[in-house]
């Protein structure tokens, strides 16, 4: 039976940051928030799925800011990610055209937070576009680069888990794979412009 | 390693990889800072990189997230040992058993009076009728007529002394509300049965002596009674000792 434990802020940076214990990490996340930031959408004008969805798109934005350093500890998690979840909504709402919701007002501390995280925060557009893209380069050159750069596995781990013979194979076919995919994230700037900012933030 | 792709050198992937050597690093990256078309593919790969790592990580997140959903259909709200489940049943039903009983007895610690107590035991004596009887004193003819006052007025007087006139008295200055009188008769009684070594009006003076230590407000005498009443099974006033009347006895106590 799987042990379920929550993280003290501090260790679950450290995991975050260091890629280590991810799983369990997101899973004492989802236990520990989810259900309050579903609230929060679901009361303002957002469904359960979107609430959902909303959620994961947080948990990658917070992972992602975490990962780059990015994340000052100025405020608790919990406020982060509930500043996060709200700018996330919002600007879905204010994509889908509900301009009254711009007229809602906001404790000041909390759109200070908003403000700084904002430019390290890829758009929901840009991310089904990544996605998109990502999901044309084929499931083999997806599974081999996501090995190496996600997962961190050296090319011995990657080769156990492939069909290749060798490790230079999978070195050659990681290289190939990387190029293709370099060439069609190069087709489409503006995902690209994405990028660069998420990169230099 | 596959070098035919012109726009992306080898060094550049192996800098990107951190595969290079202290010394090669150092180079490439004084060749990067002087060659602005090299250092722009340089960050064409860190984007490719980066949108690997979004992807992998929305995957993860993806992947969880169904894993996640069905956990917590399973156990709408956190997610709890079912042994802390059954504890935490347990506690709400014992805190709402407590709650009960503890407003139930804080009501009765500020509403109960020893009058209230008093007036749910007591009933006036009644002394048996015998058909035809002729010898009737004339203590028991003021008593039978509820003529309180002659009663004592009588006692008092010593012309008829004996238990039952001792027991009348008492009883009657039970009537009168005088506490004082009744206690000192009732325990009278006992004694005079205690030296003769007999049993008249012993169980009565007991009981109506029990009661008038609740209306004196000397409840630890009349509990001590009361309790020794109520283990007797062959008193005549054992079914009268209740377990709630013990109770409120003890209440009254903590006044």
């Amino acid at each position: 039976m799987e042990v379920i434990r929550n993280f003290p802020d501090s260790e679950l940076l450290g995991n975050l940051r260091s890629g280590q214990r991810m799983e369990e990490t997101i899973k004492a996340i989802y236990r520990g928030h989810f259900e309050g930031l579903c609230w929060y959408v679901m009361n303002n004008n957002g469904s359960r799925q979107d609430a959902e969805d909303i959620f994961q798109e947080v948990l990658v934005s917070f992972i992602d800011v975490v990962q780059r350093d990015k994340f000052r500890g100025e405020s608790s998690v919990k406020t982060f990610l509930f500043s996060l979840n709200r700018y996330t909504w919002l600007n879905e709402l204010k994509r889908r055209g509900r301009a009254q919701v711009r007229e809602e007002r906001y404790e000041k501390g909390q759109e200070r937070v908003e403000l700084d995280t904002s430019h390290y925060i890829a758009g929901r557009e840009e991310k089904a576009e990544l996605l998109r893209i990502v999901g044309e380069l084929g499931e083999t050159c997806r599974k081999i680069l996501v090995l190496f750069y996600y997962e961190n596995l050296s090319m011995k781990e990657i080769l156990e888990r492939t069909e290749y013979e060798t490790e230079q194979v999978v070195r050659n076919k990681k290289y190939k794979c990387l190029k293709q995919l370099e060439q069609m994230l190069n087709a489409n700037p503006a995902l690209k412009e994405t990028l660069k900012n998420l990169i230099h933030g | 390693m596959d070098n035919s792709t012109p726009n992306m050198p080898e060094d550049l992937v192996r800098l990107l990889d951190n595969e290079l050597a202290v010394e090669e690093k150092a180079e490439l990256e004084s060749r990067l800072a002087a060659d602005p078309q090299l250092q722009q593919d340089f960050d064409s790969l860190l984007c490719t990189r980066a949108a690997i790592r979004q992807y992998g990580l929305q995957q993860q997140v993806s992947s969880i997230h169904l894993q996640m959903m069905e956990e917590m259909k399973e156990q709408p709200g956190k997610r709890i040992s079912p042994v802390r489940k059954i504890f935490r049943y347990s506690a709400a039903v014992a805190a709402g058993i407590l709650l009960i009983v503890g407003g139930f007895f804080a009501y009765q610690f500020f509403t109960l009076t020893p009058g209230k107590v008093f007036s749910a035991q007591y009933q006036s004596f009644e002394l048996a009728t015998v058909r035809g009887a002729v010898n009737e004193s004339a203590v028991e003819k003021a008593f039978r007529d509820k003529n309180y006052t002659e009663v004592i007025r009588l006692h008092d007087a010593g012309t008829e002394a004996g238990i039952k006139t001792e027991f009348l008295n008492g009883a009657a200055a039970l009537e009168l509300k005088d506490n004082a009188k009744a206690i000192t008769s009732f325990n009278r009684v006992i004694s005079l049965n205690k030296e003769a070594g007999t049993t008249s009006f012993r169980d009565e003076a007991e009981y109506y002596l029990a009661l008038s230590y609740i209306a004196a407000k000397d409840y630890k005498s009349a509990l001590g009674l009361l309790k020794k009443i109520g283990d007797d099974p062959q008193h005549l006033y054992t079914s009268k000792v209740t377990a709630g009347l013990l109770r409120q006895v003890r209440i009254l106590s903590w006044h």
